[in-house]
């Protein structure tokens, strides 16, 4: 066991440097070893694969790395990213070596020679790396000609595939982390928050929140998780940072659709008084103006009277839990103000005039 | 070798202008034109791997000046590059470029275009979906880790988006149009052999619009039929029904595929052509569909026709028959389709008849399906029935081919004084050759008459001779000669005679050569104790001396041959 985790510390610092200017120092030796090495850690993937014990050692050795990380500076990428990266690291190691212009001519020859050997070689028991690789590169090509002339964005955000993908990544990434770490998932989406597009990363946060809870069984499979873990915890510890982050949340709640946002506290509840909350703030910034008739904001960023009505609205077409907690909010604002029938005097009062029937 | 490396140079001059044909614009046309020429293309790129492998970096820059272009061209294209093997031998052609210690300048950048247009075919950035890429990068996942993922939920989007198709017809918002699902089948040509889109294509294969025509790509359809050939998919059965029945082309090909094996130069035996034929699954999707079972049917006939009743394809249209009925009776106990529409040319009673089981029939009984047979026969062929012509009935006769080699055996085993059945001797006549008239059937009917008797005095004696046998095969004085079609039927029922007689055994090899005088007969003779051997398996014949000198006598000719 000991030797089997010095050899994941060895290959892993081996998969760092393989994307660093060092591989010049490379000779084809070292190039055949690194190849060796992952071999090596590739059979394990394959023999120990429901050996818990083992997996689970295995998966604390490669979440420690997360540990060393800190705040600030540029998120390193981890190579392996859990026991099920294991299936497929002498891929891994692979490209980075094929990428990486640093690597001597002579050590790219010997690379090359180990990982096309040509036809007439026969695959050593499982499908050889340059099959594998030869389908990596068509899977690619295949997903490019998807989106280029099949693909059609779904309507229903945590439903359209590109997106799908992402939330699952984060999901599965945030559980990966917290398994290291409490602090872990709260540090990663900060981190995101600060470097990715932010409205795309909204949309990604959504549609995590809202996908199907995973079975146990089917993930344990897809994420090759040794430990018993409930389904959703990566969700429970998006949520968590979410309402912790008043800037977030609030760009959460302005910029992202009406029916995604009711969607999404119709599932989880703990946002619904959050997202009422921000929704009776911008309500009470707008203020009748008698000429026009209208309730108007007076600084640009106000939100205006449509947006507000249009939330409103279908918060109150959610099934009911949601809908008669709106309501009841909306009519005690509307008794705080004085209860008036009149239009133009509590703006609680005309939303719900306006909600009208649908009440 | 030498061929090739003079084809190549034009060849190679046909692909690189091609290519820049389609390398200029992308439009449905060049898409089209590129996905037509796929396979040949895959093959001239082997054929170039081939030449390449044997010469070092600055050689093929000569011989090739254009190389880098052809290659680069390939890959950027990723209708090319998603094609079957093509990035296997793409890079294997690339590898073949690179020099392990570049000596100048020239040849260190020739390295490194070579080592960047390698880096783009596995990790092709520029097709990157870059919302993805930046995510995963700041997530920490490599493009191995998310990719299989992101192409899974792709494909199970469309998946789903076709089942809707099926499911709400119309008023679905989220419907395929036409255009789209036929774009789909644009984009699965290269991609066919791809496991990860195994089940988009069968999901192409078994949507059924709402439209009059048909809106899958017909290259779509070759595609699938190439690969389902070549054994790089499999399918279920439904979508291969679909296929088939939607793209006559793709059964086309099946049997022609399947007569290659057939008449391979190796002698296949009948065990062998079983397994390719069930394999095929031509004979469970017959059974399921009788469309399907006409044009087989109808392929057969013709090219029995064409090759003038090669034995080959007559034991391929037997082998056919026999694994169409066992998965006609397990599809269903009842027939779902009447059998008039599988045999149109035929009166149900004699079909019916005829798909018997000898094995399910009391081997006391045989003589009488056997007379049963023979006047449905009679009565079709010598009244004019409405029924086709005598070529038809016979067609039909052959498909269930154990009928006659039956009729040959109950014949030589009856009582050596009896009249053997007219009725026998007339199917036994009718079995060897259709196209003759009454006349020539009648004569043929005399002689095996007259040789069936001598046969039969013979049968229980217990030690023979060659020359017994051979005088009592011999023509009758002063007669015309035997046609042919007669001669045969006259071996036949001396093979037959030699494997059950008891006295038969001894002399059987020495018989066996006097009668082999051409390629052709001894060919025949292989041929006849392969289908006895195949026929008594099914029939669970027990006879242990027979089959046991059947089977030593075909190693031995088979070995000879």
């Amino acid at each position: 066991m000991d030797s089997l985790l010095e050899h994941l510390e060895r290959f892993s610092e081996v998969l760092a440097v393989s994307r660093t200017t060092h591989v010049s120092t490379w000779d084809p030796a070292a190039v055949r070893r690194a190849l060796q090495w992952a071999g090596y850690l590739r059979h394990i993937h394959r023999r120990f694969g429901r050996h818990a014990r083992i997996r689970k050692a295995v998966e604390q050795r490669l979440q420690n790395q997360w540990k060393l990380e800190g705040d600030s500076g540029p998120a390193p990428a981890p190579g392996l990213a859990n026991f099920q990266a294991l299936g497929h690291c002498d891929q891994l190691l692979s490209l980075r070596l094929l990428a990486n212009p640093a690597l001597g001519d002579a050590a790219f020859h010997c690379l090359l020679q180990q990982l096309f050997p040509g036809p007439g070689v026969p695959d050593a028991g499982e499908e050889a790396l340059q099959g594998s690789l030869a389908r990596f590169a068509r899977c690619r090509a295949a997903a490019h000609m998807l989106r280029f002339h099949a693909y059609r964005e779904n309507p229903v955000l945590q439903k359209d595939s590109v997106m799908k993908t992402q939330a699952e990544l984060l999901l599965r990434r945030l559980q990966e982390v917290g398994e290291a770490e409490a602090e872990g998932p709260g540090r990663l989406l900060s981190r995101l928050w600060e470097r990715l597009p932010r409205n795309n990363f909204l949309k990604v946060m959504a549609a995590a929140l809202l996908l199907p809870p995973a079975s146990p069984r089917l993930q344990e499979e897809e994420l090759g998780v040794g430990s018993p873990r409930t389904p959703g915890d990566g969700r429970q510890e998006l949520l968590r940072w979410l309402l912790g982050k008043s800037d977030v949340v609030v760009a959460f709640c302005r910029n992202l659709p009406a029916e995604l946002l009711t969607s999404v506290a119709g599932r989880h509840p703990e946002l619904a008084p959050v997202y009422l909350g921000l929704l009776t703030n911008w309500g009470r910034q707008l203020h009748y103006d008698l000429p026009k008739g209208l309730w108007i904001g007076t600084e640009p960023q106000d939100v205006p009277w449509e947006e507000l009505f249009s939330r409103f609205q279908s918060l109150c077409q959610a099934p009911p839990p949601l809908k008669n907690e709106v309501l009841t909010a909306l009519k005690s604002y509307k008794a705080q103000d004085g209860d008036f029938e009149v239009p133009g005097l509590s703006i609680w009062t005309d939303l719900l005039l306006a909600l009208g029937s649908r009440v | 070798m030498a061929e090739d490396s003079a084809g190549l140079p034009s060849n190679y001059q046909f692909w690189m202008q091609k290519l820049s044909v389609w390398t200029q614009a992308s439009t449905l046309e060049t898409q089209r034109d590129i996905c037509l020429h796929l396979p040949q293309f895959q093959k001239f790129l082997r054929q170039m791997y081939e030449t390449l492998k044997e010469m070092d970096s600055n050689t093929i820059i000569e011989r090739f000046p254009t190389i880098c272009q052809l290659l680069a061209k390939s890959c950027w294209s990723p209708f090319i590059l998603a094609y079957d093997e093509n990035p296997k031998i793409l890079i294997w052609c690339l590898c073949c470029l690179i020099k392990k210690d570049p000596q100048n300048s020239r040849e260190s950048k020739l390295n490194s275009w070579t080592r960047r247009l390698l880096s783009h075919i596995v990790s092709t950035f520029r097709f990157d979906i870059k919302e993805v890429g930046l995510f995963n990068q700041v997530l920490g996942y490599a493009p191995t880790d998310y990719y299989p993922g992101l192409l899974k939920n792709m494909v199970l989007s469309l998946l789903s988006e076709l089942r809707e198709n099926h499911l709400n017809g119309f008023n679905s918002q989220r419907r395929m149009s036409p255009e789209r699902v036929r774009s789909l089948s644009r984009i699965c040509v290269p991609l066919v052999t791809l496991p990860d889109f195994e089940p988009l294509v069968e999901a192409l294969l078994t949507y059924h619009g709402h439209e009059p025509q048909e809106v899958l790509w017909p290259e779509f359809f070759d595609a699938v039929n190439e690969a389902f050939l070549l054994k790089k998919i499999s399918l279920p059965m439904s979508a291969v029904l679909c296929l088939w029945l939607r793209h006559l082309p793709s059964l086309e090909n099946t049997m022609l595929h399947l007569f290659e094996k057939l008449i391979s130069s190796e002698r296949n035996s009948l065990r062998r052509i079983e397994c390719f034929m069930k394999d095929s699954l031509l004979p469970e999707a017959a059974a399921c569909h009788p469309a399907i079972f006409r044009v087989v049917d109808e392929i057969f006939r013709s090219t029995l026709l064409e090759t003038d009743g090669a034995p080959e394809v007559l034991a391929g249209i037997q082998v056919f028959t026999r694994c169409f009925v066992e998965a006609l009776e397990k599809e269903n106990k009842q027939l779902k389709f009447a059998l008039k529409t599988y045999f149109p040319y035929a009166p149900a009673s004699l079909v019916m008849v005829l798909l018997q089981h000898p094995e399910d029939i009391p081997q006391g009984l045989w003589h009488q399906s056997l007379k049963h047979i023979s006047e449905m026969l009679k009565e079709i062929v010598e009244d004019h029935g409405s029924y086709g012509g005598p070529f038809e009935s016979w067609f039909l006769f052959v498909h269930f081919g154990g009928w006659a080699d039956i009729t040959a055996e109950q014949l030589l085993m009856s009582e050596a004084e009896a009249e053997p059945p007219e009725a026998l001797l007339w199917l036994l006549a009718f079995s060897c050759s259709p196209g003759t008239g009454h006349q020539q059937r009648a004569q043929t009917m005399v002689e095996v008459k007259t040789v069936l008797g001598r046969l039969t005095k013979l049968f229980r004696s217990p030690t023979l001779s060659a020359g017994d046998l051979q005088a009592a095969a011999g023509e009758n004085r002063g007669g015309d000669p035997r046609p042919p079609a007669c001669q045969q039927l006259v071996r036949r029922l001396l093979l037959h005679f030699l494997l059950w007689a008891p006295g038969g055994h001894a002399i059987a090899r020495e018989v066996i050569t006097l009668m082999a005088q051409t390629d052709a007969i001894m060919n025949e003779i292989i041929g006849f104790l392969d289908y006895t051997l195949y026929r008594w398996d099914h029939l669970c014949v027990e006879a242990h001396r027979s089959r046991k000198l059947a089977r030593e006598l075909l190693t031995e000719l088979r070995e000879q041959a």
